[in-house]
């Protein structure tokens, strides 16, 4: 390899893009874009490295094959990382070929983390998973098995699967000390705090307390009656009545199970369910309708039953009635939810990661933003917003830096 | 055109703390390798790391009897190979650009890696004195009984091909291993290359083959 790409690529290595840049800054050949990308997204300028690797890729073209495919890893790495999720995963898809092809399986292993990362991201659990499973148990070195096991445990954690997701966070602890890269200890550091960290309220006969992950995953086991705001259901054991699909009448089970054993009147229950501010004989009778529905659909599990001033759960077979809530009840609590990992997010990105029209995102950003809950920078499309500094880490960047290894 | 598959006689390393190969030369007794930071003397009998030189070693390599060239950044230093002592330094004429480096008649010769090209360079000035091109990216430069040998990679392919100093046609060819980089090249003056190994921070000694 050339003199000063050696030199400039060695600077990269022992953590000097400035160093790096001295020796390149003035060159265009495509292992200086790419060794100036690198260094770039190295100092924090996310858009000038993205728009100096793809110059790189162009440059290197189809006869440097393996050097193009770590600069469409690394484009991609920053992509994931400013939540830009439109970045076509296809290209991506076919860096991972080349780079397997050519033998360089450690950044074909990352270019696979940086999918399963995406997927994980945007809520496709089972295609991230086995993403990794694709990937295979080939030797790692121990950055990239850290990300390999964060994933594994964002996967378990998505599922509730509290064991697993520990279990997969002490190995990326101890791998993240082997590597020595103090940023990725923090960043499994603060992966460890959603498992100590409250992740909903538990409501029982009116009182309320914190839950963690863990606890959560045990009421799975449980005899109670259980109403999820999460996702809308209401369970026991392995009776599931989901109401996704039908707000008005799982807005009537949660203020009936929250009452429990008590009753609630018709007029807190118009309110509730139909945000009506004052009730006359129309709601009066649709409520008489709604019930009904509700009673159909909780058979298996409780009945709804008159009383003198309106309806009460009776439950089937337990004496625990629990709703299970958001720790803090927001309108827009998904949004929060996904912006709270500290990250500059898109309005498209994430209307794409919660699967809605970027209009409804806007609208609730816009809201949130009026209260300072978020905040944005940036203009038109390459506008991003973001949770006021909150502790938490970013996700590094482990750029594919080895330019000149072969 | 000749054209064969390299015969790999012998591997020498993985060396521990060395991460790369840029420049391979030879003095007589010990091969010499560029390792980023350092010139390691390798003794071919036994493969262990004799003795190494602190300097900035970035490409090519080359010993001329007494001195050893070192390319590194934008410049080819000159240093006494007995004290390991830098005493001059001239600018390369690839600006930076430059891999190969061979010392022959006395001349250095310099390959300059992406604009595939080897150039004749005066020792004490740095003058150009003429260019020769070839038809690959050049990642060493050597010459032996008067041929001129050179390093190529390009397409994640390398092979050693001797090349008309006047022309630049191609002669012979010796191909290596797919995915194995050669990155700096020498002769022992005998039946032996020696290929640094790039990346993958080893040398090899590939057979020459013999006039007939």
């Amino acid at each position: 390899m050339e003199s000063l790409i050696t030199a400039a690529a060695r600077a990269l290595e022992a953590g000097d893009p400035l160093g790096a840049l001295n020796r390149v800054a003035l060159r265009n050949d495509a292992p200086s874009l790419a060794l100036r990308g690198i260094a770039m997204a190295q100092l924090g300028d996310l858009a000038k490295a993205k728009t100096l690797l793809r110059s790189a890729a162009r440059a290197f073209g189809p006869r440097e094959a393996v050097a193009r495919a770590r600069c469409i890893v690394a484009e991609a790495e920053i992509a994931l990382v400013s939540r830009d999720l439109n970045w076509p995963v296809k290209t991506l898809a076919a860096a991972r070929a080349t780079l397997a092809k050519h033998g360089d399986l450690g950044n074909a292993a990352h270019a696979g983390h940086i999918e399963a990362r995406r997927l994980l991201l945007v809520g496709r659990l089972d295609e991230a998973e086995r993403t990794l499973a694709e990937l295979g148990a080939s030797p790692l070195p121990p950055a990239s098995l850290v990300i390999r096991e964060l994933v594994v445990a964002g996967i378990a954690i998505r599922r509730l699967k509290t064991k697993d997701a520990r279990a997969a966070l002490d190995r990326a602890a101890d791998a993240a000390r082997l590597a020595g890269i103090p940023a990725l200890t923090a960043e499994v550091e603060s992966a460890k705090l959603v498992l100590d960290t409250p992740a909903a309220r538990l409501i029982e006969r009116g009182k309320e307390h914190p839950l963690l992950l863990g606890q959560i995953e045990a009421l799975a086991a449980s005899q109670a009656l259980v109403v999820d705001t999460f996702h809308h259901t209401i369970r026991k054991g392995g009776i599931v009545v989901s109401l996704g699909t039908r707000p008005v009448l799982f807005a009537l089970a949660r203020p009936l199970a929250q009452a429990w054993p008590a009753d609630v009147s018709r007029e807190a229950l118009m309110t509730a369910a139909f945000q009506a501010k004052h009730v006359d004989e129309s709601h009066r009778a649709r409520l008489r309708v709604e019930i009904g529905r509700l009673r159909a659909k909780l058979k298996p599990l409780a009945d709804v039953s008159a009383t003198k001033h309106g309806f009460a759960l009776t439950p089937r077979k337990t004496r625990q009635v629990l709703v299970l809530a958001r720790p803090v009840e927001e309108k827009h609590a998904a949004v929060l939810a996904f912006l709270s990992d500290g990250e500059p997010w898109s309005s498209s990105a994430l209307a794409l990661a919660l699967g809605t029209s970027a209009r409804t995102v806007q609208r609730a950003l816009e809201e949130l933003a009026r209260s300072h809950k978020v905040q944005s920078f940036g203009h038109g499309r390459a506008r991003r917003w973001m949770t006021p500094p909150v502790p938490g880490f970013p996700t590094g960047l482990l750029l594919p830096t080895p330019l000149l290894k072969t | 055109m000749k054209r064969s598959a390299a015969e790999i006689i012998k591997e020498y390393g993985p060396f521990a703390g060395v991460e790369a190969v840029h420049g391979v030369t030879y003095d007589g007794t010990h091969v010499w390798f560029a390792s980023g930071d350092k010139l390691n003397a390798v003794d071919p009998a036994d493969g262990k790391i004799a003795r190494s030189i602190d300097v900035a070693a970035h490409a090519g390599t080359a010993f001329d009897g007494r001195h050893l060239f070192q390319i590194a950044e934008d410049r080819i230093q000159k240093i006494d190979a007995a004290t390991g002592k830098v005493l001059s330094t001239i600018p390369s004429p690839g600006a930076g650009g430059d891999s190969g480096l061979a010392w022959a008649e006395g001349s250095l010769w310099v390959g300059q890696y992406r604009e595939r090209k080897i150039h004749q360079v005066d020792p004490e000035t740095g003058k150009v004195l003429r260019t020769i091109e070839s038809k690959r990216f050049v990642t060493g430069v050597t010459w032996v009984d008067g041929e001129l040998w050179h390093g190529t990679w390009e397409n994640e392919e390398s092979d050693v091909r001797r090349i008309d100093p006047d022309t630049g046609k191609v002669l012979e060819q010796l191909d290596l291993p797919a995915g194995t980089m050669v990155s700096g090249l020498e002769s022992d003056g005998g039946e032996r290359f020696f290929c640094g190994g790039g990346g993958r921070g080893n040398v090899r000694a590939v057979r020459r083959p013999r006039r007939s």
